[in-house]
């Protein structure tokens, strides 16, 4: 789990007394009588002697609250907070949401679980949070390829992830830019009014399909750093450029003196 | 700009005042532009600043054009937009002073960063007002203008009463949230508005077309199928507002807006199969339309592609999506058969045998061609020369396949329109001579008929029907050649298409791993097969080969056109092919048949189709060379083809002066347009020729629009006359509480000492498209804007924000991007937070996600079997979770928080919370935070082309920012070479990139 080496730096986590074989859940025996039981699936259960409501991994703690629970107790959960110390290095708070009010004691929670670098993970039944409890067992030692940036899949998904990417477009779309253009260069290359005579293709589609090609990747009208540095030497005051000169469209050229005598 | 009518006048008598801020809401079509135009001339001075906001970038060109020609030149308008220049100049724009119209996003920034001297802000005008809400941009422009500045105006405008619709007191909403007091309201039914376009009518003629039988029956079943599903949706969920769905409504696009609202609460449990309801209507509602104005052609084409997109959709991603029901119904059927029977029959083989009797169809002077037929079909370019004129397109083209025969049905109102023109010919004609004869002025005007249309396509279908009008065939087949035309290049694309498919499938059987691609090129470079390698080939590309040789000997023949599949033994003894060849042909199945005749139309057709494509296509092209080869016309014969666009028509209109209007298709707006341009025009005679399909949607449309607009009008008459106006709350007001706040608790000893910096939240530019910085700022935050390489929001020097809707997790689950993002993240901050944000009136739940993507409950669906190992990587799992992907990501990231957010206002309240009592961010540190080797962090970027750029494989999110400092755009990528592009990507990332890239080009080789 520490694919990113800072992450163990930050607390030594003090080894946990692991009871039992690794390849059970570790219950709590004050879980006894939670639904949620019923949720794990495909997962051995134990009860042991653990800190946590769960332990789901060597290093995994999992704390569980029912909101309901939580607006009768509301002290509960502190009190196991602390007693969970510093113990795991993946400490998780699974919170089930059962009450429609649910916007205040969550924000409450969340502020709570960031000072005690406990994540929180909110499930909205007990099967999803039964879920959750099996896949975090299964899912102990899977590397994260499954959410990894991706290279290798064919073509046609490929062009229609790129395509679609762009708004409004849609797979329907995709098929026909496909079909009548061939390749992304020449749809690149294609002429608004191409685009615009293909069947399903609006004014704002083809508008959006050419800003994605042809407006440029960097704009500077949003430039931070240069305000920053500006306005910190604004009382410099240096000579700057004419305003809104580069705005206006400028004048047109002057015709050519028109001489009727060389028109006759 | 021509004159401003009596109630332009009286509008602008009432809100032109300085100092007061105004709603003005206006019948679309009414010319609220020329009203804007004239207050904008009115307030221009280099002493005022008045910004424009919230108009579209085109409504931003065509309202500085006009003003250009109204006379306000110097400066004019001007525009800044993204491409403009850095913030310094922005300010040294604002400093001037005259009018701006501004981009909304810049605006908000260059508001928070105080580029524009807010406080020197003269007014501003806001476009769109319908669009406004508590969550738009504009509600927190005007929040931070009024912060500021009390004294400036503020006035909105709108032409779309229809879109004020939001919650119980749409218009009072709209004004709370712009700040205002006032507003007029001027229907088309307004006494003023009725006397003055009352007093001149123009001089209508109403011509109802009616349909072709096939078109009728398409719409028939069109509309059965809308009924049908609209049934069915009502059956499926109970919770739906009944009354609004109705067909009539369903006509209209913000019906599929009115639905998803009703369902976005109850969204996660609505059920596949009523979401594709929802989305079919949407796609019905299209091709309903599309029967209407898409040539006979088209219509079929697009049809097919649905078909196509449904199967292939089906066989992807399982039976989860949801099928379309329609497309299972007989009207479907109909809808598809019919929509092929405009185009062509297929002629079955006995028929095919006898060439005279398909002619004998298709052309009325079959005895010249029955002759030909017999000595063959060498006589082709004869009997055209001969014959020159209607023989020659009666004559069966030689590129045809012999299992078609056309129909080409035309759009009745094709020869409608031509007719009409004839008569306007007439009229002016007629109108010449009484002004020649009798010494009357000429009356003011010019001839040039216009013709208006809905679409640019339409416009330029019109346009190539008319430019190619061949009126010596029977009514309903003027287009004949157009159609033909457009027949030939549709069977070349038909064709390369199909043999993409087969060439795919093909290479699926053998087994190869990378044939689909390989094959496909060979498909593009026509049949040069045999030029490849033959060490590789398949049995089945062995086949092929041999087909295509067959094929390449028998070309003249099947050029010749007769042969079909009966006769084809016969045929091919006459001309006496090798033997081998001939044996090979006795191979080919009668499927295989198809093939040939598409290699022969491959062949022939290759080059000079697809020049004849591009011309088609581009009327640029046409408008050009037309010059270079004609003079200019006489206005009497030029006919103008437009499509219906907002206010410009109004210009338009002045510019062209014409006395002969076409409508082509209803437009409540034009037909006012026409009302104010003739009244604003004394002494023009105009004739209006008003086009529409009888009993067909286009009439229920064009009247339910008329109802729709006016039943708005009432209702917001009606909202005026009870509202309670709101007393607007002094800004300051929050402010004794907001010091309170910014007392540190941390110092001990219980002092009370002032935090001289205000509580402020650094968010990254791209966030301005959410509703949240706007939000974060009503709750008294500091919003400094940045471009920010790491993370959306840094709201302390330790946490930094990654903000996810739900759809864009699930996107970025999958695309990788979120892993990338938590990476960078959990490097430069301590405790990286990944905030999921739920949408405000949609379910706080998750199950939105799982059947969105029609996953099955995993939870229920494993076997009972127990795990054996500790290897669960071998799990299979077809579809994870979008709850496992969040469980490995906090596997993989143990120190990743995240927050879990029910609305956006949910949101505000945790940033406050978290942020209190701790240290405030440093902008500038943020901003370097990870660009480190971006030689332009805290430059701008381009959103839609960074995500396109993003999804090219090769260029990845470590590469992505290198990419795009050394290209200028996408486009410019496409364009370069092999060379160029390993260049910037790295050898093996450039060659995918560039193969990518260019797949399936001609002469394209991987």
């Amino acid at each position: 789990m520490s694919s990113n080496p800072s992450s163990s730096s930050s607390r030594p986590a003090p080894p946990v007394v692991i009871p039992g074989s690794g390849n059970n859940i570790i219950m709590s025996p004050l879980q006894r009588g939670n639904p949620v039981l019923e949720c794990i699936r495909n997962v051995g259960k134990e009860y042991g002697d653990i800190v946590a409501d769960y332990q789901v991994g060597r290093t995994t703690g999992v704390l569980f609250l029912s909101l309901k629970y939580h607006r009768l107790h509301p002290e509960y959960i502190h009190t196991r907070i602390e007693k969970l110390g510093h113990h795991y290095t993946l400490r998780i708070l699974l919170i089930l949401s059962d009450i429609s009010e649910h916007k205040d004691p969550i924000r409450e929670l969340t502020k709570v679980c960031l000072t005690n670098n406990i994540t929180v993970i909110v499930a909205f039944s007990f099967e999803e949070a039964g879920h959750y409890l099996t896949i975090f067992k299964q899912f102990e030692y899977k590397p994260p390829n499954m959410i990894k940036e991706r290279v290798d899949k064919d073509y046609s998904s490929m062009l229609r992830t790129s395509l679609t990417s762009i708004s409004k477009v849609n797979k329907t779309d995709v098929e026909t830019l496909r079909n009548s253009f061939g390749s992304i260069a020449n749809i690149a290359k294609a002429q608004p009014e191409q685009l615009a005579n293909l069947p399903g293709f609006g004014q704002v589609k083809v508008k959006n399909i050419k800003n994605a090609f042809e407006k440029p990747l960097r704009n500077h009208a949003t430039n931070t750093l240069a305000l920053m540095a500006s306005s910190q030497s604004q009382s410099g005051n240096q000579p700057q450029a004419e305003p809104s000169e580069t705005h206006e469209k400028p004048p047109r050229d002057p015709s050519p003196v028109w001489d009727i005598e060389l028109d006759l | 700009m021509s004159t401003l009518l009596p109630f332009h006048t009286s509008i602008l008598n009432e809100i032109y005042d300085p100092d007061t801020s105004d709603l003005l809401v206006l019948a679309r079509g009414l010319g609220l532009r020329r009203i804007l135009c004239t207050l904008l001339k009115i307030y221009d001075s280099p002493h005022n600043l008045v910004l424009l906001v919230n108009a579209t970038q085109e409504e931003e060109t065509e309202i500085g054009e006009e003003l250009g020609i109204m006379g306000c030149r110097k400066p004019g308008l001007r525009v800044v937009g993204y491409e403009t220049g850095t913030s310094r100049d922005r300010q040294d724009l604002y400093k001037g002073g005259g009018l701006i119209a501004v981009t909304l996003r810049i605006l908000v920034v260059d508001l928070l960063q105080n580029t524009i001297p807010v406080e020197k802000i003269t007014g501003i005008l806001v476009m769109h007002a319908e669009r406004v809400s508590p969550l738009h941009l504009v509600s927190f422009i005007t929040r931070l203008y009024r912060e500021k500045n009390s004294k400036g105006f503020l006035k909105a405008f709108t032409d779309q009463p229809e879109h004020i619709t939001s919650g119980l007191s749409p218009l009072k909403n709209i004004m709370k949230e712009l700040q205002l007091r006032r507003v007029w309201i001027y229907p088309r039914f307004h006494q003023e508005v009725k006397d003055t376009l009352e007093r001149k009518r123009a001089d209508v003629v109403e011509l109802a077309q009616n349909l072709t039988d096939n078109m009728n029956d398409i719409h028939g079943a069109i509309v059965q199928c809308m009924t049908i599903t609209l049934a069915e949706l009502r059956r499926s969920k109970v919770e739906l507002d009944l009354e609004s769905l109705n067909l009539p409504a369903a006509y209209f696009s913000s019906f599929d807006h009115i639905v998803r609202k009703q369902l976005d609460p109850i969204w996660h449990k609505v059920g596949p199969s009523t979401k594709a309801l929802v989305r079919d209507l949407g796609v019905l509602r299209r091709l309903v339309s599309y029967l209407l104005v898409y040539d006979p052609l088209q219509f079929h084409s697009f049809c097919q592609v649905l078909v196509e997109a449904a199967t292939s959709n089906t066989a992807e991603s399982g039976a989860g999506s949801g099928k379309s029901q329609w497309m299972l119904t007989d009207a479907a059927n109909i809808v598809f058969q019919a929509a092929k029977r405009r185009c062509f029959v297929d002629v079955p083989p006995q028929e095919r045998s006898n060439e005279v009797e398909v002619i004998d169809l298709d052309d009325d002077d079959e005895g010249w061609d029955v002759v030909y037929e017999l000595e063959g079909r060498s006589s082709e370019a004869r009997s055209s020369s001969n014959k020159g004129k209607a023989k020659a397109n009666g004559k069966r083209p030689g590129w045809l396949p012999n299992d078609i025969h056309p129909v080409l049905e035309e759009l009745p109102k094709w020869s409608l329109l031509s007719e009409i023109l004839e008569e306007i010919e007439g009229e002016i004609l007629q109108m010449e001579r009484t002004v020649s004869s009798r010494p009357v002025e000429e009356p003011p005007g010019t001839n040039i008929t216009l013709v208006m249309c809905s679409s640019t396509a339409t416009c330029s279908l019109l346009n190539d029907f008319l430019a190619s009008r061949d009126d010596k065939r029977p009514k309903g087949e003027w287009g004949r050649r157009m159609m033909l035309k457009k027949l030939r290049s549709w069977l070349w694309w038909e064709k390369r298409r199909k043999m993409m498919k087969e060439a795919i499938q093909n290479s699926g059987s053998s087994g190869r791993k990378d044939g689909s691609s390989d094959l496909q090129e060979t498909m593009w470079r026509g049949e040069s097969s045999t030029d490849r390698g033959e060490d590789g080939l398949s049995e089945a590309m062995k086949k092929k080969d041999r087909e295509r040789a067959a094929q390449k000997a028998s070309r003249r023949r099947v050029r010749g056109g007769a042969p079909t599949n009966g006769a084809r033994g016969t045929t091919a003894s006459r001309d006496t092919p090798a033997p081998g060849l001939e044996q090979d042909l006795g191979q080919i199945t009668p499927d295989d048949f198809i093939n040939l005749n598409n290699e022969e139309l491959l062949a022939l057709n290759d080059e000079d189709l697809e020049l004849n494509l591009v011309t088609d296509m581009s009327t640029m092209e046409f408008a050009t060379e037309f010059d270079a080869h004609y003079g200019l016309l006489t206005p009497a014969e030029t006919v103008i083809v437009r499509a219906y666009s907002d206010d410009t028509d109004d210009r338009m209109l002045d510019e062209i002066k014409p006395r002969f209007i076409v409508m082509t298709e209803p437009c409540m707006e034009f037909v006012r347009r026409v009302e104010v341009y003739k009244c604003s025009n004394p002494g023009l005679p105009v004739r209006v020729y008003h086009m529409v399909y009888a009993n067909s949607c286009e009439e229920h449309k064009y009247l339910a629009g008329i109802r729709r607009e006016k039943d708005s009008f009432e209702r917001l008459i009606k909202e005026r006359g009870s509202m309670l106006l709101p007393i607007l709350e002094d800004p300051r007001q929050a402010e004794s509480d907001a010091i309170i706040k910014t007392i540190s608790s941390r110092i001990a000893g219980g002092r009370r000492e002032l935090n001289v910096a205000p509580s402020q939240v650094i968010v990254d530019m791209r966030e301005f498209r959410s509703t949240l910085p706007s939000l974060l700022h009503a709750s008294h935050l500091l919003v400094i804007p940045a471009t920010l390489t790491v993370g959306d929001y840094i709201l302390t020097p330790e946490i930094c924000v990654e903000r996810k809707s739900l759809s864009d997790l699930v996107s970025s689950f999958s695309s990788g991007r979120l892993y990338t993002q938590c990476e960078l993240m959990s490097v430069h901050y301590k405790t990286p937070v990944l905030l999921i944000e739920f949408d405000e009136d949609k379910a706080f739940s998750f199950e939105i996600i799982s059947d969105l993507k029609s996953y099955a409950k995993t939870t229920n669906r494993y076997p009972p079997k127990k795990k054996t190992t500790g290897n669960p990587a071998e799990h299979n799992y077809t579809s994870p979770t979008i709850q496992s992907k969040i469980a490995l990501l906090t596997l993989s990231f143990p120190r990743l928080r995240i927050i879990w957010s029910s609305s956006p206002y949910a949101t505000t309240d945790i940033f406050n919370d978290l942020k209190k009592d701790r240290a405030e961010p440093d902008p500038v540190k943020a901003v370097a935070t990870g660009a480190e080797e971006d030689p332009e962090a805290g430059a701008g970027v381009n959103a839609a082309a960074e995500e396109l750029l993003r999804s090219f494989p090769g260029i990845t999110a470590k590469n992505v920012k290198h990419v795009m400092s050394k290209i200028e755009n996408v486009r410019e990528l496409c364009e370069m070479d092999l060379v160029g592009v390993q260049g910037i990507l790295g050898i093996e990332p450039g060659k995918t990139c560039y193969d990518f890239l260019h797949k399936g080009e001609r002469g394209f080789r991987p």
